[in-house]
């Protein structure tokens, strides 16, 4: 009888991994493939121009990064291109630098062809904590069925990881049982 | 170091694999989602505030389903209590973010929401542990007297109160083994939800003692049924904060594995012990929360300037974590010893089960 329970956990156990691996390896292929990030930074929120946020990092007032303005379909480094609300984003950008930001001029202004970016990064409090503001998905807005995808996803791997575990300790033997909620004095 | 290329950091894999089974760990004992200690951890290794409020949400409700499916096995949920509240929470939850966006407009928010949190969390601290010290020494006295006490002992008035409530639909939840009218249940659900939608927190540390003193649930079918509760709200809070780009679904993923490992020792940890060890536990991951959100509150009143302040109060939260896991494996390995009539405190036997 014990042997067959085993043998039952050791089956459900290696039903569950697969299925666990399976999903993990869809995950980290769609995160590689870059198709998560492209539902991640899908349109434009707002009026303003995409940016690849990393390939102005370490710009300062001193030494301000210029990026060439243009209507790139994949922005390469130190290029911008205007994009309206709605607007499909440009491959490889990651957040946008908004016309409000642009109209006060302290962080970044447009000088001819450029985007002259001088404070690419500020510094912020959210819940008593303070954290790096960037330009990084500013003005962005992430495609609505990715969260359908991420809650899908999370709860699935979670379902599985769960009967994956009670399958292991079945497998070994121990056997987990219910509790007695109403024995004795309560 | 892992390249998260949504949130646009770098991190490494094992601090968020730690902090997922640390979580996962305390969040299965003692049902709760343990959101007022994973953002905290999230910030301090380089993610954005709000990101880390979305990943954090999002791994909660993936945690839940894991801890969840064990407590299942457990016999720890009661699906017609879980169910009957969800919609109450959700509908709580809605107005918590309206009544936060609405104090974020009159900009007094981050005050406001801290000194809610400390407030609320003093509030159950002190309740939980006095009740909890009370029904210990009851449990203490009745064994004495040679008589065999179950694993549930509360000496709280409320639920006798609230079970008396004469207000149709009467619901008959079987596994709790409790009769009560659906609207407390419901009313449970909604003012549980306010208060976590409002302090941006699952509410497990709230609805846990609320199902215990209140509904009149034992603590294990409290914890388990929360952690349904929280597996559905938290999928809800995860799919908004999805939708407004606030996830990093890599760094969930990540998450989710240590929370695996984490859940399943704190879940099967709960058939240790009696109800009482795991509202003390409760009630001290309450008052270490509560400290640090007091010594933020602090910071953020004055004017942000004593950094020391925000420094103790990461090191809090993040303590706490380790505590609390501490003090869960402590009380297994006692109850173990227990069991085999090997000495163990004086303060344990009334915790803990003697199999």
């Amino acid at each position: 009888m014990a042997e067959k329970s085993k043998a039952r956990g050791a089956i459900k156990f290696l039903f569950w991994l697969i299925v666990a691996v399976g999903l993990f390896y869809y995950a980290f292929h769609s995160y590689y493939s870059g198709q998560m990030v492209s539902w991640y930074y899908y349109k434009a929120a707002t009026d303003g121009y995409a940016v690849h946020t990393a390939s102005f990092k370490d710009a300062s007032k001193e030494k301000p990064a210029m990026l060439e303005i243009g209507s790139f379909e994949t922005v390469h480094g130190l290029q911008a291109v205007p994009v309206k609300k709605g607007d499909r984003l440009p491959v490889n950008t990651d957040g946008i630098i908004t016309s409000e930001v642009l109209k006060k001029g302290k962080r970044a202004k447009v000088e001819d062809r450029y985007l002259k970016v001088m404070v690419p990064q500020e510094m912020k409090e959210a819940k008593g904590f303070k954290y790096k503001d960037t330009f990084k998905h500013k003005g962005i807005k992430t495609n609505p069925w990715s969260g359908a995808w991420n809650v899908g996803m999370v709860l699935v791997i979670g379902l599985s990881l769960g009967l994956l575990a009670e399958g292991f300790t079945d497998m070994l033997g121990f056997k987990v049982e219910k509790i007695e909620h109403f024995e004795g004095i309560h | 170091m892992f390249d998260f290329v949504i949130a646009g950091i770098q991190a490494p894999i094992f601090l968020l694999v730690l902090t997922g089974m640390t979580v996962g760990m305390v969040g299965g004992f003692i049902g709760v989602g343990g959101g007022y200690m994973v953002t905290p951890a999230l910030i301090v290794f380089g993610f954005p505030g709000y990101m880390a409020s979305g990943i954090d949400m999002t791994h909660i409700a993936g945690k839940s389903v894991v801890a969840t499916v064990r407590h299942r096995q457990l016999g720890n949920i009661d699906w017609v209590l879980g169910l009957a509240m969800v919609g109450g929470t959700m509908f709580g939850v809605e107005q918590g973010v309206r009544l936060l966006n609405y104090t974020k407009k009159l900009g007094l928010s981050g005050i406001i929401l801290l000194t809610a949190s400390v407030i609320v969390m003093i509030g159950l601290f002190v309740y939980t542990q006095l009740e909890t010290q009370k029904s210990t020494k009851k449990i203490g006295e009745l064994e004495k007297d040679g008589r065999k006490v179950g694993r549930e002992l509360s000496v709280s008035k409320g639920p006798r109160i609230f079970q008396s409530i004469p207000l149709y639909p009467i619901v008959r939840c079987r596994t709790a083994r409790l009769v009560v009218s659906m609207w407390v249940i419901v009313l449970v659900g909604i003012i549980t939800g306010v208060l976590s939608g409002f302090l941006g927190v699952g509410g497990g540390f709230v609805r846990v003692p609320a199902l215990v003193y209140i509904v009149g649930a034992s603590t294990h079918i409290a914890v388990g049924t929360d952690l349904l509760e929280i597996a559905v709200s938290g999928g809800y809070g995860a799919l908004r904060h999805s939708m407004m780009g606030n996830v990093d679904m890599i760094a969930v993923l990540f998450m989710i594995v240590g929370a695996m490992f984490g859940a399943q020792f704190g879940s099967i940890a709960t058939s240790f012990v009696r109800g009482p060890a795991i509202r003390y536990i409760l009630s001290y991951s309450l008052i270490l929360a509560t400290t640090g959100a007091f010594l933020r509150l602090f910071y953020m009143l004055t004017g942000s300037k004593h950094e020391v302040l925000s420094f103790f109060a990461v090191v809090f939260t993040l303590g706490e974590m380790f505590f609390l896991c501490f003090f869960i494996f402590s009380l297994v390995i006692f109850s173990l010893r227990y069991q085999k009539g090997k000495p163990v405190p004086a303060w344990i036997p009334p915790l803990v089960v003697a199999k």
